[in-house]
């Protein structure tokens, strides 16, 4: 679950992150204490409240004094926007790179995707509705 | 203060060391010499009969003098009691437990005195020549042997922890060449006989007086060189 | 805030350094590891800061004072060592019942809870205990004093894999609860790496690291790939270590790597592989070691 490549407090306050993007902490929830990150995570606490701390800044939890640290609402659809923004540079780039060395086209790619995705392909057609999404736009 | 306390209720937390065991030990020689006066007295034999038996604890004593260094003071170390509280807890200690026997040999002696030897002439704590000055001397006498003892193990602990099994060696060489060398002078100006008169002269209190001095150095001793031991 | 102050530090014997001009502080409420080989100076740099043995020169504060017979500093601190001796005859309880006298925070529900977790047999003399065992009663004195400072010194040498996990969990839970500066001295450094904040690594008597734990894991990369476009890459840089398998060479470098770094590799088709703590304190150690052997001035 960790893994040695970035630094701890980022991956905990990653994990947070992915818990409240999978819909398992909602906003306005509360948030796992320091002690129970560490704990589960097996890590030093203070490491735990870095990651924590991390989040707070980035508005994504917020603290309500007295009380502990809770989701900030809209939280969730502040880390989905983020996602997406670096969806492209993360996950499709690789996509394409690894294409490119076996010899698959960015056709090829579409053809897989919708395979995987069970979508039918649409009927080829100059003059239908502009590329709304990036995949229609590579058809292109 | 009471840290110094503390260390007398470390080194009592295990009774059998400074209470059991040497109980055990004088009542097990005890019990020896009775049995033997016991056959001794059925088959006939009507002269007081005097034993030993009541200096048995004080070897074990050197052995407790000896690990009282070697295994309970670094353990004292991890649990952050200064050099100086630990010696002076355990001093106390073995003064407790000396009292303790000293006591016990004070009235058995006494018991023995009244009854005539258990009724069977058979002497272990009332020994002669150690009751001339009477039991509150002969209680202090014994005491003052038993702190000597384990004076002389704890002494001979720190000395080697500090400094070595060489040198520890060669300072009891050297001690024993001094006694030697006294010996050497006393035959040789052949005062044996004044040489044994003042020491029977000056009876138990004076040996007493002697032992004293003698667990005073030794202790002083071993608390100086424990003041840089290390564990 | 400060509790511990070692200033030129050096331990001499006879004619060998065993501590070299270390200077080093440590601080409240955290965890520190220090890292090291078997003989670099951890125990005798633990041992003195515990008045347990002297320096030959410079200074060690404890609590801002000379811990030597200091009652008053040393009640605050706890030693648990690699191969604790205990009373002749004694029994673990005893053990703890003589802790208990003597550390002001000890709890005693707490040595309970461990005793029953490490399955600690009471009844045993320590002196019959096995290696495991042994090295428990140790780990839980030093737990259950909650002293303000407690030094472990790889407390658990003995204890199979699942009796250290336990030994960590329940270290890091009572940290949480009950914060405190913790020094472990250890050489299972990936095993301890995720609780250690600060990492003070020594080697041969001298400090060779002393920081936070994830400055200290991104200041290095392995940098693999084709041989030639390795050496080209990491020209310039502090090599600590390089492995080669046929034209693929495999080279650690200290130093962090920006983002034109991150392009430029890409660009090379290298890899970069993250290093471990282990592998770094380890590389590092060699280095050092390579640059004491070829007279480098250090």
């Amino acid at each position: 679950m960790i893994d040695e490549g970035r630094p701890l407090f980022v991956q905990i306050a990653e994990s947070v992150e992915d818990s409240i993007v999978d819909g398992s902490l909602g906003d306005d929830d509360r948030a796992p204490s320091t002690n129970e990150l560490a704990a589960f995570y097996r890590i030093n606490p203070a490491t735990a409240a870095k990651g924590v701390n991390m989040l707070v800044d980035k508005g994504i939890l917020v603290k309500r004094r007295g009380i502990g640290m809770f989701v900030a609402p809209g939280a969730r659809a502040a880390l989905l926007a983020e996602r997406r923004e670096v969806f492209g540079a993360r996950f499709v780039q690789p996509l394409l790179d690894e294409a490119r060395a076996l010899g698959l086209s960015p056709e090829d790619l579409v053809t897989l995707v919708r395979e995987r995705a069970d979508v039918p392909a649409p009927a080829p057609s100059p003059a239908s509705a502009p590329a709304t999404t990036p995949m229609e736009g590579l058809e292109r | 203060m009471s840290r110094t306390l503390n260390v007398v209720r470390m080194q009592l937390a295990n009774r059998e060391t400074f209470v059991w065991v040497p109980l055990l030990i004088l009542g097990s020689a005890f019990a020896i010499s009775m049995i033997i006066w016991g056959i001794l007295s059925s088959a006939g034999v009507t002269v007081n009969m005097y034993g030993g038996g009541a200096q048995a604890p004080l070897w074990y004593f050197v052995a407790v003098g000896v690990q009282a260094l070697t295994l309970t003071f670094p353990f004292s170390q991890a649990l952050s009691v200064t050099r100086r509280e630990f010696f002076v807890g355990t001093m106390l200690t073995a003064a407790l437990t000396s009292a303790i026997l000293a006591a016990i040999f004070v009235v058995g002696g006494l018991i023995e005195l009244a009854t005539g030897g258990w009724g069977i002439g058979g002497y272990f704590f009332a020994l002669d020549w150690l009751w001339t000055s009477g039991p509150l001397m002969a209680g202090l006498f014994f005491f003052m042997l038993t702190m000597t003892v384990f004076s002389l193990g704890f002494w001979a602990a720190t000395i080697y922890k500090r400094w070595g099994a060489l040198r520890l060696t060669a300072i009891l060489v050297a001690i024993s060449l001094v006694l030697l060398g006294a010996v050497w002078v006393i035959t040789a100006t052949r005062s044996w006989g004044s040489v044994m008169e003042v020491i029977v002269g000056s009876g138990v209190s004076g040996l007493t007086g002697v032992l004293t001095v003698l667990t005073v150095l030794l202790a002083g001793g071993a608390a100086l060189a424990l003041r840089r031991a290390t564990v | 805030m400060t509790v511990i102050e070692v200033q030129h530090l050096t331990k001499r014997y006879k004619d060998t350094l065993a501590l070299d001009d270390v200077s080093v502080s440590f601080e409240k409420d955290t965890i520190y590891g220090l890292l090291g080989r078997n003989g670099a100076g951890k125990t005798t740099l633990m041992s003195i800061l515990t008045a347990q043995n002297f320096g030959t020169s410079g200074s060690a504060r404890v609590f801002g004072e000379d811990p030597y017979e200091n009652a008053r500093v040393l009640s605050r601190i706890c030693f648990v060592r690699e191969s604790q001796r205990y009373p002749e005859d004694a029994l673990p309880t005893h053990a703890f019942r003589m802790a208990s006298l003597f550390f002001p925070n000890w709890d005693q529900a707490f040595a309970e809870e461990l005793i029953a977790d490490f399955e600690l047999p009471l009844k045993t003399r320590i002196k019959k205990l096995s290696r495991g065992q042994l090295s428990a009663v140790g780990v839980i004195i030093g737990l259950a004093s909650r002293a303000e400072i407690t030094f472990f010194d790889e407390p658990y040498l003995g204890l199979d894999a699942v009796a250290r996990q336990l030994f960590y969990d329940r270290l890091l839970a009572d940290y949480a609860e009950h914060p405190r500066t913790i020094i472990l001295s250890s050489h299972l450094i990936d095993e301890v790496a995720n609780l250690i904040e600060r990492v003070v690594v020594i080697d041969g008597g001298r400090i060779l690291l002393d920081d936070e734990t994830d400055a200290v894991r991104s200041r290095a990369a392995t940098i693999v790939g084709d041989q030639a476009a390795v050496d080209l890459f990491v020209t310039g840089r502090e090599v600590i270590h390089r492995e080669n398998l046929g034209r693929v060479a495999s080279v650690t470098v200290l130093g962090d790597l920006t983002a034109d770094d991150r392009a430029a590799l890409q660009a090379s088709d290298l890899d970069v592989a993250p290093v471990s703590l282990q592998q770094l304190v380890v590389r590092l150690t060699q280095h050092a070691a390579r640059g004491a052997a070829k007279g480098d001035p250090r």
